[in-house]
């Protein structure tokens, strides 16, 4: 299976999180907002320019830009 | 023996609802600042319960206890009682969003392990209500083993049970922390940050399971919210109207208050003039020490629309959206989507401006913003534009009929801003900034009411924190300039170059033709140095140029005559330093107008006048012509002729070096772009 990371799934999609490569602040920042493995994800919307994206977890809104949520690999395990 | 007072830390998330809760325990803060090295805001509250004396101290909204940026390690040094002036807490007191019970969790969790007795405030209990959001706080509170407490501060519930939970929990035993599981098959490779994150979730789901619930149905109407304000093309054009309507009320209705405070101020300078005999005394507490106040005070009114504004936006959640709508514009320039409203404000004013980039999380991204924002264009430097673009900007179309050169020249000024603030946040994002990625990861808060205390709160800090700091700054910059203007003076001097004046006019007149159109001007110019008034202003001219500063003006003729200026002009721009809009009014006194008001019609036209009259020293060429006019524009675009703005650098950065920087990239920008201007307007024989 191809890798589909969370920067190229539509608008309005929910998607379960596989994993968030890292090692560094972008990926703990991102796990400490929730952004964990397992996680359901809904992306809500894109802003006018198609960046940064508004994703909906864990119950609130989130925003992020398009080079962070391609860290952020979709799929189940 | 009374014990000494408490220290409990207040610590959550940002756009929680800590703000509320704080000004509901403490009321107004008893201490404001920044915490010794950094630029992170320090706020000290008291209150007493019980008889005891409680200092509660409000952390930086943050999302973890790693720290990762300034504010994070703020928030661990204090609670780990490792801040210089604070004492270690007895007790944190965590807010909690009841929204969003799950992620606030994280942090509250972290703070179980800090070894100090915990109490846990559910902040927005009422709007978790009205969402249809069912928390079991008895049995969270059985499971978490530290006191919960439902808050809703405009509704008063739960405030008084904080202040008992806290005295009560200071000197217990900490509470129990949340077990982690063990890593999982498969992250123990992962860094430790990142694989403690998993767990914690992993922990909070289950510590979780059973004690919230509902809340799918109400999110409903706030979707539909969020989708319009958001959208691609109504979003954006909201996000206008709403941008539109801020800046335009700061434009329009600061003014008003800012006229009634310089007359309430020009009283006062004449009730104290009226007081003191004349001489040094009275000049020096007029010109030198009221001047300084009132040029300082005259700011509030900017500031705190500004950010009643700001408060009101970030209150319902909007900041958040604008940001988010503007961000991948900013991005381009190698700032971020919450620049926009910093820099947005900056066109009224950069001082309000610089004072919103503490809205800006990142500090990257904040002290670029601070760093840029003086490039644009205020409403200081507009009656420099407009006297000068009336003058000298000739009377014709700019290429399409229904575009007037003057209006084409007055928007390239605007837009001149723009751009080098572009390229300059661009090359240094690039260059002297250049670092590892900074995560732009950002909440989008929920939609809910401002809170009317909440913003008000916001708005005389905001006021109160400039007065103080940068207030008295000016004052005292304001009492240099008066004796750097007023100092040596000599009256043999004065009184020989009325003489020399009287002969240079006589001279002109007699050279010129009987219909010459500025003979008519001359000839009221030799008058008035008969009248008292006008003789009075021609000493108080050559007074300045024999001061300190008029002697800098000639002394420094070889560094401004490259952008097409005689040494007076060079005087003028040197004045302004302090102050730009200064510029005209000194222009006044230097071309022996004396004192003008060039905002009122008659004072614009005499000064108009006298500018077009002007001539080089001993030859009939003038002075201002249509380059050395755009040459003298594009240099107050780009200056930073701005005390107070530099104070305000100095004092939202904590460091000297800023507001250094600001001034010197922008002097020698400024005048780069000066001499440009000028040569090619030679070239092009404008």
């Amino acid at each position: 299976m191809v890798a589909v990371s969370l920067d190229n799934v539509p608008v309005g999609s929910t998607v379960r999180v596989r994993d968030v490569a890292g090692g560094d602040a972008v990926a703990i920042r991102l796990l400490e907002m929730g952004v964990t493995p397992g996680v359901e994800i809904r992306l809500v919307g894109k802003a006018p320019f198609g960046d940064p994206l508004e994703l909906e977890l864990r119950g609130y809104r989130l925003s992020i830009r398009r080079q962070e949520a391609a860290r952020v690999a979709i799929g189940d395990r | 023996m009374t014990p000494g007072p408490l220290t409990v830390a207040l610590l959550g998330n940002p756009n929680v609802g800590k703000s509320t809760l704080f000004t509901a325990l403490a009321g107004i803060p008893t201490r404001v600042g920044n915490y010794p090295g950094v630029t992170v805001e320090e706020k000290i509250g008291r209150f007493t319960h019980r008889g005891r004396t409680v200092d509660l101290v409000d952390l930086p909204g943050t999302y973890s206890l790693a720290p990762q940026s300034p504010d994070e390690r703020v928030a661990v040094d204090v609670l780990q009682g490792r801040m210089p002036g604070v004492a270690r807490p007895d007790c944190i007191l965590v807010v909690a969003d009841a929204t969003n019970l799950p992620r606030n969790m994280f942090l509250a969790t972290q703070a179980l392990e800090v070894g100090v007795p915990v109490v846990i405030a559910l902040a927005l209990a009422d709007v978790a209500d009205r969402k249809g959001i069912r928390i079991d706080v008895a049995e969270l509170s059985r499971r978490l083993g530290c006191p919960v407490i439902r808050v809703a501060p405009p509704t008063g519930e739960g405030v008084a049970t904080i202040r008992d939970r806290v005295v009560e929990a200071t000197g217990g035993p900490p509470p129990r922390p949340l077990q982690l599981a063990a890593p999982e098959a498969g992250t123990a490779l992962r860094p430790a940050a990142e694989a403690e994150a998993i767990a914690r979730y992993a922990a909070i789901e289950r510590l979780l399971d059973g004690v919230v619930g509902g809340g799918g149905a109400a999110a409903l109407v706030e979707d539909r919210i969020d989708a319009l304000l958001t959208h691609r093309v109504w979003g954006t054009l909201i996000f206008i109207g709403v941008m539109l309507g801020m800046f335009s009320s700061i434009f329009w209705l600061a003014p008003p208050l800012m006229d009634l405070i310089s007359a309430g101020m020009d009283r006062v300078s004449a009730f104290v003039a009226s007081l003191l005999p004349e001489g040094a005394i009275r000049s020096l507490v007029v010109h030198g020490i009221l001047a300084g106040v009132s040029g300082s005070v005259v700011f509030v009114p900017q500031i705190a629309l500004l950010f009643l504004f700001v408060a009101i936006l970030e209150g319902c959640g909007y900041l958040a959206r604008a940001a988010y709508l503007m961000d991948r514009l900013l991005v381009g320039m190698g700032l971020s989507g919450k620049s926009f409203i910093p820099l947005l404000s900056s066109f009224a004013c950069a001082i309000p401006g610089i004072m919103a980039a503490r809205t800006i999380e990142n500090r990257r991204d904040r002290l670029l913003t601070i760093l840029v924002a003086p490039l644009m264009s205020c409403s200081a430097r507009l009656p420099v534009y407009l006297l000068l673009c009336g003058a000298f900007v000739p009377d014709r179309a700019a290429g399409l009929p229904w575009l007037p050169l003057k209006a084409a020249v007055l928007a390239g000024l605007y837009a001149l801003g723009v751009v080098v603030a572009a390229a300059v946040a661009w090359v240094l994002s690039r260059t002297a900034f250049h670092g590892p990625p900074q995560p732009f990861v950002m909440e989008l808060p929920g939609w809910r009411w401002p809170r009317p205390a909440v913003v008000l709160e916001r708005a005389r800090e905001a006021a109160w924190s400039f007065l103080q700091n940068a207030g008295t700054l000016i004052v005292a910059l304001s009492i240099v300039l008066w004796a750097l203007m007023t100092y040596p003076r000599n009256e043999q001097t004065i009184d020989a170059d009325v003489v020399a004046l009287r002969m240079a006019v006589g001279e002109r007149i007699a050279a010129a033709d009987d219909d010459a159109p500025d003979r008519a001007d001359l000839v009221a110019q030799l008058e008035a140095l008969d009248t008292p008034e006008g003789l009075a202003a021609a000493r108080q001219g050559a007074a300045q140029r024999h001061s300190f500063l008029g002697q800098a003006g000639q002394f420094i003729e070889p560094l401004v005559k490259p952008l097409g200026w005689d040494w007076r002009i060079g005087c003028a721009a040197l004045a302004s330093f302090p102050a730009r809009e200064v510029v005209l009014g000194t222009l006044g006194v230097i071309y022996d107008l004396g004192d003008v008001d060039p905002g009122e019609a008659e004072g614009a036209t005499a000064l108009e006048r006298r500018l077009k009259a002007a001539r080089w020293d001993g030859t009939n060429r003038p002075v201002f012509t249509l380059p050395v006019a755009l040459s003298i524009m594009v240099f107050f675009a780009l200056c930073a002729q701005c005390a107070s703005t530099l104070v305000v650098i100095g004092r939202e950065t904590g460091s000297w070096i800023w507001p250094v920087v600001t001034f010197s990239y922008m002097t020698v920008l400024a005048w780069l772009g000066a001499f440009a201007i000028y040569r090619i307007g030679l070239a092009l024989g404008w």
